[in-house]
């Protein structure tokens, strides 16, 4: 990790997402732009009422992807950049902060576009997986994405739009 | 080789202590998948063995893919599709 960027995995049992902290990480006497996305657990899911999401991890390659899409980032903009990822793990219940993304830059642009870059390189190519819990007291994971190069069958690697989170 | 793979998301409760260790015939990671499979085909729930299919492979420090060596150290992880966010 470097000045430009942080990364982290909150364990939920011990400590929620810091939106405040990921702004002034962020920003910069020389920045003009930040961004910021905070992807939140909602109630409702494909008509099933949802309780809340257990997010699962693979942490050491969870938090070498997140320096993977930072420099991916740092190298698609070719401006300065600074970013701020974080992801929690374990149980959270409604309204809870799942994913906080931010990004300072120069201008607008620039930061709107590493927060997008960086939130959607997390939710399609980052190790977690999610698990929702519903009112009737089932629960399912997400189908998600493969991370094969080519799926050895047909998969579907469309997220349902209506994921309970962000 | 010895392999010891760790399971993640939908593949967790598959294995005791989400662990499984396999004898692999052979260094690439198409070998484990092949492993993995065979043993998935007769110990796991038809909806977990059918997963297999669209799960990645990975050491601790990146994803491998099937023509690459595995991992050294002879630790794995199998990765179900994603669904960060």
């Amino acid at each position: 990790m470097s000045d430009s960027y942080y990364f982290h995995v909150a364990d939920r049992s011990q400590e929620a997402l810091d939106p405040m902290a990921a702004l002034e990480f962020v920003s910069d006497p020389g920045f003009g732009g930040v961004t910021q996305f905070v992807g939140r657990v909602r109630d409702l899911n494909h008509g099933r009422s949802v309780t809340g999401i257990t997010y699962d991890l693979f942490r050491p390659l969870t938090l070498a992807r997140f320096a993977e899409i930072a420099k991916q980032i740092h190298g698609e903009l070719a401006t300065p950049v600074k970013l701020y990822i974080a992801h929690a793990h374990g149980r959270l219940g409604i309204g809870d902060l799942a994913v906080v993304v931010a990004a300072g830059t120069r201008h607008r642009d620039a930061a709107f576009s590493a927060c997008r870059l960086a939130i959607e390189a997390v939710k399609h190519s980052t190790p977690i997986w999610k698990q929702e819990h519903y009112s009737d007291g089932d629960s399912s994971w997400s189908e998600g994405c493969s991370l094969c190069e080519q799926p050895h069958v047909h998969a579907d690697h469309a997220h349902s739009p209506t994921d309970a989170s962000r | 080789m010895e392999i010891e793979l760790e399971l993640f998301g939908a593949l967790r409760g598959l294995e005791p202590g989400d662990r499984l260790n396999l004898s692999v015939a052979g260094d690439i990671v198409a070998d484990l998948r092949a492993a993995l499979g065979v043993h998935a085909a007769s110990h796991w729930p038809q909806d977990g063995a059918g997963l297999l299919a669209t799960c990645a492979f990975a050491s601790s420090t990146e994803i491998l893919r099937d023509a690459q060596l595995l991992a050294a150290d002879g630790r794995m992880a199998v990765l179900p599709p994603v669904s960060g966010g």
